[in-house]
């Protein structure tokens, strides 16, 4: 993994790096904002970039992705300019909350921010919240999400001058969801927005991660997303991906458990040519539970993956995950999921299932539920379906009278909205649900 | 685990010993010349020397792999001894001509082989050290023109069909093993089963791997024709060593239209001690080809010996409506690691295959199911059911999955499910309570989780895989 492939997207993106590195970020906060041990950090972080080269199908992990049309794009990093008005962007706010902080092309929008649970909530952009809770931040950055062996964890940490820090103090329960709306408006460039979530004990919190895009070309996304819950915390986490399907989507998110805290996360795919969705959750110490829901909807030549890792580090943990893809046209969904339970880790309770409708006769499918365990008093199950439509569904629908299109895209919309049920926010449910519904009445 | 448990499964192995016949052994090392040696030795055609040289430059290009979940310490191939033989004798034409040696060692593995052929009606070709001593039934099977022999005699005998189907299903450069194979192989078994035949007896072999030192690479080769059927066992011991032997097999199947071809494994070759000091590395390459319409492969296999198992029995369903099946139970015990399962691919239409796969890991072994299930965009209709289950005896082991499912048509339907469990304390109560000892408790519940696959056993098979299943997991639960 040491050598470097040359390409044009690494060399691109290094260089801007060794430009940035010298007068450190003149992109976002000044140099002297910057304290010592984000340079130290972001240094450490270019250094590994360096290091490492892009993933190609012949690594395990990537198989069944290939990046390669993104390695021969000369990406620059997006840079803080924009011109968006309010009525630009105001179709993607949620009408629930008015906790929001917008990122344009990776930079903060105070402008279109605004937080109304200030007593609850410390909340901001990185470099405020690093001014204000230096040590805190200090102690959970890029402490998650490893980048050691991740050439996109490594890129995102190197290029971090912003991001949204959301911090729920001791006993607070936040009374509306927090939105983080991510906007790409740059063509041709790539963006790196970060995340970095830490519920303290007894805390409670919902959060909306969504990515959205202003313009149709080709593009990249390199987010990091990284949470720590603390003992008893609970954190909700709605991830949406509905980027234009030209761009290039590249996600790791890190989840670290303490003691008995929750974690329940319902990951949304829609868009992008090609999208890779990373997930780690990891059991830091006791009684810790997760669950986590995903959906792809992918049509045309749309490429989506999603690679789960559940590591039941301590015993006495409950995980459950459910992940579907539906696959039209010539779409492409991978979904690996793996579930680790370690030595020691007794008592683990781990269900995982995926299953995937393919509704055209070029759609591909690849699955790969993965179960590694070490401890002997375990419950772990894992299935996976591949099927197209049950022709006695349809027939059934048929009978009631339904035509057999409207039976077809009913049983779709259902196959997905079970997913999308999970979602605790009625406009965003709603909005979300239009989507499948033009997306499964399109396709035919 | 309770110490009654503990103590089940640390009963020595009880087949080891040493048979001493004067082998003829090749000097160590693979080159140009060893392949030279093996094929002037064999008095071999000029096509099959081509052959071996043409896989022995593949596999010079290739690297080993290192994908697998198992750990090894690094092979030198140049110490392997590549060629051994049992010394010639003149042709044998009774069992009482077989050196007693030799019928000694079979009589201590609990095989005596003209009785058990004579009684049992099992022809028995025995494989000893790659090369086949004596094969019994051959003049009954010649009746009904199933021709059953070792792959050298076919060689010399029936080339054609030898030149035909060698290295169809598994291509010289298919993997770094199989070239390996292909290379050197020494000897194996051939069966032939002409058009419309059904095969009157259940046709098997035994495999013992004994001079110290030297490779096992044994190719096996079943072409099923047009409407024939056959059953075909496989067995295996070997004695305690504490080198590791590296076997690396080739076994290939190929059925025609409407053929039918059922391979089963028993496999308990020795597994090194407690420490994981010695035992067997079994690589294995095992893949059969329904090459015909309504054809069907069907394997089933018993693994509980060697250090390391490391195969993945396939099916390629060619044919429209062929069917592929796969069973298996793995047992692993001590520092035992198993890397198994299979392969499905789907390219013809209506195409099925089912899975079931049993793991049983104890002590501080490792076991591992990997599976490919693939589905092609012109197997229209294909369906697959895979069953991974693992059981785990003890806090030491461990048991993995690795499923891999690759779908290119819309008309197909596969499932998968896996679960993974433990002999329960409750349970042994629940026998205990019953007047059952926790020993007999857990003999019943590991036959009980892996009942469906020795279902699909020959009969004597499956007492012989209750008995060793039984003997292996000894004092392995408590």
């Amino acid at each position: 993994m040491s050598e470097l492939v040359s390409n044009d997207y690494l060399e691109c993106l290094l260089k801007s790096l060794s430009i940035q590195s010298e007068g450190i970020s003149s992109l976002g906060a000044p140099a002297n904002n910057q304290s010592a041990w984000l340079k130290q950090l972001r240094k450490q972080a270019i250094d590994r970039a360096g290091q490492l080269r892009l993933p190609t199908i012949k690594d395990e992990a990537w198989r069944f992705t290939d990046i390669s049309p993104l390695a021969k794009l000369p990406f620059k990093p997006a840079q803080a300019l924009h011109t968006l008005k309010l009525s630009d962007i105001q179709s993607f706010f949620i009408e629930e909350t008015n906790n929001r902080l917008v990122f344009i092309d990776g930079f903060f929008a105070p402008e279109f921010s605004g937080i109304t649970d200030k007593e609850q909530l410390i909340i901001g952009n990185l470099p405020s919240l690093i001014e204000s809770h230096a040590s805190l931040v200090a102690s959970h950055l890029a402490q998650h999400a490893q980048y050691h062996d991740n050439i996109f964890t490594a890129l995102n940490t190197a290029f971090v001058h912003d991001g949204a820090v959301i911090i729920v103090p001791k006993n607070a329960v936040a009374a509306a969801p927090v939105h983080l709306l991510f906007i790409a408006t740059q063509k041709e460039t790539t963006n790196y927005p970060r995340c970095l979530i830490v519920g303290e004990a007894n805390s409670q919190v919902t959060l909306i991660e969504d990515y959205v895009s202003l313009q149709n070309d080709a593009y990249v996304t390199n987010s990091v997303t990284e949470c720590y819950l603390a003992p008893n915390a609970q954190v909700q986490h709605i991830r949406i991906q509905r980027e234009n399907t030209d761009a290039y989507h590249l996600a790791n998110c890190a989840v670290s458990l303490d003691h008995a805290s929750r974690y329940q996360a319902v990951n949304v795919s829609f868009g992008a040519q090609i999208s890779r969705h990373n997930l780690d959750v990891g059991f830091k110490a006791e009684t810790g539970e997760c669950a986590i829901d995903g959906l792809t909807i992918i049509t045309d030549g749309q490429l989506a993956d999603t690679h789960s890792c559940i590591d039941h580090i301590k015993p006495n943990c409950t995980s459950r995950q459910q992940h579907k893809c539906i696959a039209d046209d010539a779409a492409h969904a991978v979904f690996n999921g793996n579930i680790i339970v370690r030595p020691g880790a007794q008592r683990t309770d781990s269900s995982q299932s995926s299953r995937n409708l393919l509704l055209s006769g070029t759609a591909q499918i690849d699955t790969k539920p993965q179960l590694e365990i070490f401890a002997d008093d375990v419950k772990c199950a894992h299935g996976a379906t591949v099927g197209q439509l049950d022709n006695e569904e349809i027939f059934y629908l048929k009978s009631r009278g339904l035509s057999e299109l409207a039976a077809r895209n009913l049983l779709t919309y259902a196959f997905g909205a079970e997913i999308l049920n999970r979602i605790p926010l009625a406009s965003l449910k709603h909005s979300l649900e239009q989507i499948v519904l033009n997306q499964t009445q399109s396709s035919r | 685990m309770s110490a009654v448990l503990q103590n089940l499964v640390n009963q020595p192995y009880k087949h080891g010993f040493v048979t001493d016949i004067e082998s003829e052994v090749a000097p160590k090392g693979l080159s140009e010349e060893t392949i030279h040696l093996i094929s002037a030795k064999k008095n071999e055609p000029e096509w099959l020397l081509d052959f071996r040289l043409r896989a022995y430059q593949k596999w010079l290009t290739m690297s080993e792999p290192d994908w697998q979940n198992v750990h090894y310490p690094k092979i030198d191939f140049q110490s392997i001894s590549y060629y051994a033989a049992p010394k010639p004798k003149e042709k044998l034409s009774s069992m009482d001509e077989v050196d007693p040696e030799l019928i000694r060692t079979f009589e201590k593995l609990g095989v005596p082989m003209h009785e058990r052929a004579a009684l049992a009606g099992v022809a028995v070709d025995v494989v000893f050290d790659s090369v086949s001593v004596a094969t019994t039934y051959k003049e009954k099977l010649a009746e009904v023109g199933i021709i059953f022999c070792s792959i050298s005699e076919a060689v010399q005998k029936h080339p054609e069909l030898i030149k035909q189907y060698l290295g169809t299903v598994v291509p010289v450069g298919d993997n770094f093993f199989a070239a390996l194979n292909s290379a050197v192989f020494t000897d194996g078994s051939f069966c032939y089963i002409p058009k419309g035949v059904k095969c009157p007896m259940d046709l098997s072999t035994y495999f013992r791997i004994n001079t110290e030192g030297s490779g096992q690479f044994e190719r096996t080769l079943v072409i099923a024709e047009e409407g024939a059927s056959v059953s075909y066992l496989e067995g295996c011991t070997a004695p305690q060593f504490d080198t590791n032997q590296l076997h690396a097999a080739v076994v290939e199947l190929i059925a025609l239209d409407n053929a039918d071809i059922k391979y089963s494994t028993v496999q308990n070759w020795y597994a090194g001690d407690e420490n994981g000091i010695g035992g067997i590395y079994n690589f294995v390459t095992k893949r059969g080809l329904a090459k015909g319409v309504n054809s069907r492969i069907s394997w089933t296999q018993v693994e509980t010996g060697s250090a390391i198992t490391w195969k993945y029995p396939s099916c390629i369903l060619r044919g429209d409506n062929s069917v592929g099946e796969f069973y298996s139970v793995a047992v692993t015990n001590h520092l035992q690691q198993a890397d198994t399962g299979t392969k499905m691919i789907h390219l013809g239409k209506n195409t099925r295959s089912t899975i079931v796969s049993k793991g049983i890991s104890a002590g501080r072994s490792n076991s591992s199911y990997r599976g490919l299930v693939r589905i092609n965009p012109t197997a229209d209709n294909a369906r697959n059911f895979s069953q991974c289950d693992s059981m785990l005896v003890g806090d030491q082991s461990g048991a993995h999955t690795f499923p891999y499912i690759q779908v290119r048509n819309n008309s197909a339907k596969v499932e998968h499910e896996a679960s993974t469990s433990k002999i329960g304390e409750d349970q042994l109560f629940y026998f205990a309570q019953r007047g059952i000892d926790a020993e007999e408790a857990v003999s019943m519940i590991v036959n009980g989780f892996c009942k469906e696959v020795f279902q699909q056993l020959p009969m004597e098979f499956a007492v012989e895989a209750t008995k060793l299943l039984s003997f292996k997991l000894e004092g392995s639960v408590g």
